[in-house]
């Protein structure tokens, strides 16, 4: 009677022994296998690429040794996954800022500030409740020299009994006075794997 | 009278002799041994793992500043290798400041790449700051 219970049991204690246990990953040491998507590793390929070729370029050095400031302007998606472009410009970010070449304003971006508060905290100017030492005086605000935009696309391929996963990270950096790109780069991730995998 | 002379002299002669040796102990106890810094140890610029020596061979390795339009120079490195054979290699560049602590990159991740055989292929990186002086390249056999 009791039987099926107890061979059920044993089988879920045998299969729950048989999983993964969960682990932290140290991404300095990471060689877990390949995803057919955008994992954190392609990102941290394209991001160290860029800034390497950026700051070899000369383009992001001013002529007088002060830093510049940037924007980040738009990072198009237009792969099949949902990935947040900030993974990518981040890591840029925080590599130019870290070089003392570049600074990035987050008080200025394509749909409103990044950081909002900037504006918010002059909208204490004359407000009796604030002691006015401190609040932020008219014409303090840095406005940018430089805008990196870019793209990540997608393209699928048949090979053979395999599918071909092509992601392009396309990167470019303006120079608002002018209005020209200074620095572009485009880092290809190309990827093979069965066709049962999935890439969105 | 001499010998008390003679006594007096033994015993003054006897006590610069303690006071010299006071002296030369303090000087002793003043300078320590220096302590040992990062910069003290050598450390080899290139490092690779006897996996890797196998199917690769590393047959440049170049280093130079680059002049940047700030008056910085930044430090960049070349290297070259040689497959003996198919094979994938990772590797990895950490940078050291004058006093050798280390200077932090986009990420810590090995850069993988693929070599055919008899192919040479030449990789560069660049430094993440101008402080950078000395670094480290490091070669391995990707695991999977």
């Amino acid at each position: 009677m009791f039987k099926l219970p107890i061979v059920f049991c044993v089988s879920m204690l045998m299969l729950a022994g048989c999983a993964t246990p969960t682990r932290y990953i140290d991404p300095a040491a990471d060689d877990g296998p390949v995803t057919m998507t955008m994992d954190y590793r392609d990102f941290e390929k394209a991001a160290t690429e860029a800034v390497d070729d950026m700051l070899a370029s000369g383009a992001v050095s001013k002529p007088n040794g002060e830093r510049y400031i940037m924007v980040v302007s738009r990072v198009t998606n237009d792969t099949m996954q949902r990935i947040d472009t900030d993974q990518l410009t981040k890591k840029i970010r925080v590599a130019l800022l870290r070089s003392g070449k570049v600074v990035t304003t987050t008080a200025v971006g394509l749909d409103g500030a990044e950081d909002e508060m900037s504006a918010r905290a002059r909208e204490l100017r004359d407000s009796e409740e604030f002691d006015q030492s401190n609040v932020q005086r008219k014409g303090t605000l840095k406005a940018p020299d430089l805008s990196l935009s870019g793209k990540i696309l997608q393209r699928n391929h048949k090979a053979g009994k395999e599918q071909q996963v092509e992601y392009y990270i396309q990167l470019s950096l303006t120079d608002l006075v002018t209005g020209l790109a200074t620095w572009e780069v485009e880092t290809p991730i190309i990827k093979r794997g069965p066709n049962e995998s999935v890439s969105w | 009278m001499r010998v008390q002379a003679m006594k007096t002299q033994a015993m003054r002669f006897q006590k610069q002799i303690i006071a010299f040796s006071c002296a030369l102990a303090l000087v002793g106890c003043a300078i320590q041994p220096p302590a040992e810094t990062a910069a003290a140890i050598d450390r080899e610029q290139l490092q690779i793992d006897p996996e890797v020596n196998y199917f690769v061979a590393v047959t440049e390795l170049l280093s130079q500043r680059i002049a940047q339009p700030g008056g910085e120079a930044l430090l960049q490195i070349q290297y070259a290798v040689e497959a003996r054979s198919n094979g994938d290699l990772a590797w990895k560049v950490t940078w050291f400041d004058p006093n050798g602590m280390v200077v932090k990159g986009v990420g810590e991740g090995y850069r993988k790449v693929s070599l055919l055989t008899g192919q040479t292929r030449y990789f560069t990186a660049t430094a993440p700051h101008a402080r950078v002086t000395d670094y480290q390249l490091h070669l391995r056999e990707p695991q999977q």
